[in-house]
């Protein structure tokens, strides 16, 4: 039997899953595959029958891996019983229900989307119950916090999935087609909005062979939108909608009437649109308005990836498709859900992550985590605590504007250093004073000798150049025995006529200078017999 | 053998260096250089043979048993050490070059039977052995320290002695002060205890030049002692009259700073700056602090990059020689190229502790030196890149060397990897890389970190790959 309650003596915390209870929502908070991460954590990890099977974790994938499965729950919170509500962690998905909350055990920890801002009663109940409850959705957008931000992990899988909605319901070719029977372009993508949501569609669109153009009030954006293949649009009017957190802002009468122009002349020549503008705690704003919608060709799709908070299109049904005057509307609020599989394991990474950062403060040997209300991103993330709703943290600040790609970067850009000028000055004096007192002074055999050196010197400056930086070390190690050609001069040395001390010597020449040869010809042919040219491909 | 059949001999074997070093300049022809440059020692060293033997053979036996013997222990060096062992090797065999001209310059001093026709002709004499000795003293120390250096016998940090550039000034003092007693004393006994103090004297100056120096900055360290054995040849062959010693010691000097001016190029310094230290003493104000999220990612996620990446770029860097993971990366590149994507390598110009060290590596792997390629002609295609992997380099892919003129490596010509679309980057810690500098790149949005050792990762990446 599972413990359902935390004994301080075993040191571990208990960490429950329970079925998600929304219609259409088939992810589930907790995966198979961090389960052993959440054993390390000190977690032992109760998982409610069937709660991963619409993701395609059945219930022994998590017992091969040492979960626990308890029962489906029903009832309020027993003492000792074996409910995923009953765990010292309960994490889901989506906000716990009013019955959920009543099954939870006072002063447990929820982990979960609240959506705060739409649930003020969810939270006074979490409250009540005496539950530390933290809402993902609050998580900031700051970068330490971006590997347990959900709401981007989810926003890609949105993005793509809206991508694969349209073409789904779209009645033609998304790319170019050249066939015996005919023709087509590509068919035209307007994205609006180029956030995380709306940079996966543009990379599915491009993918699937679509001409992309994305809209964004955020200048920022468009480099991100460039890089994936995308046209950015703007329009003729400079204001920055660089908001707090990485959303824009709203943006003033006049702006909004440029865009709107924008829309309608994009709308003529699009086939689909898809819209994923969000603006934090408030309804979304209307952008595909139905003069819009008027000027789209029949066949069209919008697909309004903020339908669950009213929609970016003024026919948006939430949750639905809907086909007025041909053009298709899609207010799918379940795309995460419809990669169930995939979603559920990025949705468990972040908690994951987040678990694993809030377990940094815990004491060696301890197990579990605690609620740091220090700490940035866990007083922004943590709704109630000790029974008591806290007030919202103090809002973070706006991001910086995009740096303007002209001139101010580039000036400051390093050069790499000038060739240096006294050093060949230096060099061209040196050599003067060479070549004059050679001139003036050394006898006819040096000036000879002389010659030939400053001409080999040229000569091996122009071969050497000619080589190629892949044969650096066979060059190194061939020069190398070359210069062991010394080996003559003691071979000369060692010549019988000599005084016995400069015999020896040339003796020892001869035979270190036969080491470096014979090592340096060897070696050198034993690296160049490596380097194979690749079969023809 | 006449005089002009010498000559011409030994006109042939320069010849030979020169046109065999030529084929140096690819690939394909290399090996046939190498075969030309055999030769021409050949050549050389029969002929020379020819003439010290020419009135009498006694004394031919040593002389040969010599020759054996060194040939002996230098073709066992060359094929019994490790490819890993190399840039050890070069040094190892610069420094007996660099001896033999210390031997050939005291015993050609004396050598009886100098008749000199005019004291300029003596003068020039004894300078000429008075430089031989001093260039091949200092080669023959400073390769056995960078040797040692190399092997790890002798740390790879910089040991910064206090006062080290005066102390070297005053070596360098001494070595052109003594040259004035030296050439002034009639005896060749006390003109010998000169030549020792000489000696001695710059033989100091090339432990405390090299001691100075650091792992990284190894390369031109190695490329500056190649050319100076160089030089010390050329010496010796003004000392003994020799062409043929000249023409191949200048060749082999000029070599050697073209590889020297080739590897500064590629660290943005001057040689200077280099051989006397003072890095990171420049700049206008503090670097830039690099702050930020580091993210991971595990050899599954970068196999399944792999997998579906089209163009793929490898950086190695000395980290992959230290752990030896050049033979799990040649098959890792067979097994991407099995799934149909194109591989490469990127080397930049100081990557490992030799001029191109990363290609000898790479290609004792097994990999063909067609995928590897320089940093001037493939840094332009990061962008078009999928997944870059960097496999131990550091301060060769560093953003700021870009788009910060106060860093410490500002300027340096650098790899542009953070332009592609996912860089991994394979490393044992997050640590500052040689030149002390933090790296942005570890903290780029499209960079992930793969911690461990080279090795054991790239074999673990190799088995997820054939798994998937």
């Amino acid at each position: 039997m599972p413990r359902a309650s935390y004994d301080p003596a075993v040191r571990t915390l208990t960490l429950g899953v329970p079925r998600e209870r929304a219609p259409r929502e088939k992810r589930v908070a907790i995966v198979p595959g961090v389960v052993a991460k959440l054993k390390e954590l000190g977690f032992e990890v109760v998982v409610e029958s069937g709660a991963g099977e619409a993701a395609g974790y059945g219930d022994d994938s998590y017992r091969d891996v040492g979960a626990t499965i308890a029962a489906a729950s029903d009832g309020p919170y027993r003492e000792g019983g074996a409910s995923a509500y009953g765990c010292d962690v309960v994490v889901k998905v989506m906000p716990f229900e009013t019955d959920e909350i009543a099954k939870l055990r006072e002063g447990a920890t929820t982990i979960s989307l609240l959506y705060p801002a739409r649930n003020p009663e969810l939270v006074k109940a979490l409250a009540a119950r005496g539950v530390t409850a933290i809402a993902l959705d609050k998580i900031p957008r700051i970068t330490r916090a971006q590997k347990m931000d959900v709401l981007s992990s989810m926003a890609n899988l949105a993005g793509y999935r809206a991508v694969l909605e349209a073409a789904a319901a779209f009645q033609g070719f998304f790319g170019a087609q050249v066939t015996a029977a005919g023709t087509e372009r590509p068919a035209r993508i307007l994205v609006i909005g180029a956030g995380v949501a709306g940079l996966a569609a543009i990379a599915a669109g491009r993918a699937l062979g679509a001409e992309v153009r994305a809209f964004d009030v955020r200048a920022a954006a468009k480099e991100q939108v460039e890089s994936l293949g995308g046209k950015f649009l703007t329009v003729e009017l400079e204001e920055s909608g660089e908001g707090a957190g990485g959303y824009a802002k709203s943006m003033s009468k006049e702006f909004i009437e440029a865009e709107m122009a924008l829309f309608r002349a994009q709308a003529k020549e699009v086939d689909v649109i898809v819209t994923t503008a969000l603006v934090p705690g408030a309804k979304a704003p209307i952008l595909v308005g139905d003069d819009v919608v008027a000027c789209l060709k029949p066949g069209s799709v919008v697909v309004d990836l903020a339908a669950e908070q009213g929609g970016n299109c003024s026919l948006t049904k939430p949750g639905e498709a809907v086909v007025p005057e041909g053009v298709t509307i899609l207010g799918y609020t379940d795309l995460p859900s419809r990669m169930a599989t995939t979603a559920s394991r990025f949705f468990a990474g972040n908690v994951l992550a987040l678990l694993s950062d809030m377990a940094r403060g815990v004491a060696g040997g301890e197990a579990g985590f605690r609620v740091d209300l220090e700490d940035e991103v866990v007083r922004a993330a943590t709704l109630t605590h000790g029974g008591q709703e806290l007030p919202p943290p103090p809002p973070p600040e706006p991001s910086p504007p995009a740096p303007k790609k002209d001139a101010p970067t580039i000036a400051k850009k390093p050069e790499p250093k000038p060739e240096s000028a006294t050093g060949a000055i230096v060099f061209g004096i040196l050599m003067a004073v060479a070549f004059t007192l050679v001139a003036f002074y050394a006898p006819d055999a040096f000036v000879q000798r002389f010659t030939v050196f400053i001409l080999a010197c040229f000569v091996g400056w122009q071969v050497v150049w000619a080589v190629a930086p892949a044969l650096h070390t066979p060059l190194m190690s061939v020069t190398n025995a070359v210069s062991g050609i010394v080996l003559v001069g003691g071979l000369l040395q060692a010549a019988p006529g000599g005084s016995s001390l400069a015999v020896i010597l040339g003796l020892c020449a001869l035979l270190v200078a036969t080491i470096n040869v014979a090592g340096g010809f060897f070696v050198t042919d034993r690296m160049l017999g490596m380097f194979k040219k690749g079969g023809p491909r | 053998m006449s005089p002009q059949a010498v000559t011409v001999a030994y006109l042939a074997s320069a010849v030979l260096f020169i046109v065999g070093i030529k084929g140096f300049a690819k690939p394909d022809t290399a090996k046939t250089g190498n075969a030309l440059t055999i030769l021409g020692m050949l050549i050389a060293v029969a002929v020379t043979g020819f003439v010290a033997f020419s009135a009498t053979t006694e004394g031919l036996p040593f002389v040969a048993g010599t020759i054996a013997i060194g040939a002996v222990i230098g073709g066992l060096l060359a094929r019994s050490l490790p490819m890993t062992a190399m840039p050890e090797l070069v040094g190892l065999l610069n420094s007996f070059g660099g001896l033999a001209a210390v031997f050939v310059g005291i015993s050609s001093y004396l050598a009886p039977g100098h008749v000199y026709a005019t004291e300029a002709e003596r003068n020039v004499h004894l300078v000429e052995c008075w430089l031989g000795v001093a260039i091949g003293s200092l080669t023959f120390t400073g390769s056995v320290v960078a040797w040692a250096k190399l092997r790890g016998t002798l740390s790879g940090k910089p040991l910064l002695l206090p006062g080290r550039h005066l102390l070297n000034l005053a070596l360098v003092g001494a070595t052109i002060g003594l040259a004035w007693p030296f050439v002034g004393e009639a005896s060749t006994d006390a003109g010998l205890t000169w030549i020792l103090a000489l000696t001695a004297i710059t033989g100091v100056l090339g432990i405390t030049l090299v001691l100075a120096i650091g792992g990284a900055d190894m390369p031109v360290v190695i490329s500056l002692l190649n050319s100076y054995s160089g030089w010390a040849g050329a010496m010796t062959g003004f000392v003994l009259q020799n062409d043929v010693l000249i023409v191949s010691g200048a060749i082999v000097g000029s070599s050697g700073i073209i590889l020297t001016i080739v590897m500064c190029r590629g660290m943005n310094r001057s040689v200077l700056n280099v051989v006397f230290g003072g890095f990171g003493t420049e700049g206008g104000g503090p670097a830039r602090k690099v702050e930020g999220e580091v993210r991971e990612l595990d050899v599954a996620g970068v196999a399944a990059a792999l997998s579906t990446a089209k163009e793929v770029v490898i950086v190695p860097g000395y980290g992959m020689a230290v752990a030896r993971a050049q033979h799990p990366v040649k098959e890792l590149v067979e097994l991407v190229q099995a799934k149909g994507g194109r591989v490469r390598f990127a080397i930049h110009p100081v990557a490992g502790r030799l001029p191109g060290h990363m290609n000898v590596l790479l290609a004792e792997a097994g990999v063909p030196y067609d995928l590897v390629h320089e940093m001037e002609t493939i840094n332009a295609d990061f962008p078009k890149t999928d997944v870059v992997l960097v496999i131990g380099a550091n301060d060769i892919v560093n953003p700021a060397a870009v788009d910060d003129p106060n860093s410490a490596i500002a300027g340096m010509p650098v790899l542009h990897v953070w332009e592609s679309a996912l860089t991994v980057v394979f490393k044992r810690s997050l640590g500052a890389g040689y030149a002390g500098v933090d790296n942005a790149l570890f903290l780029h949005e499209r960079t992930r970190m793969l911690f461990g050792d080279a090795k054991k990762t790239a074999d673990a990446l190799v088995g997820a790959l054939r798994s998937l």
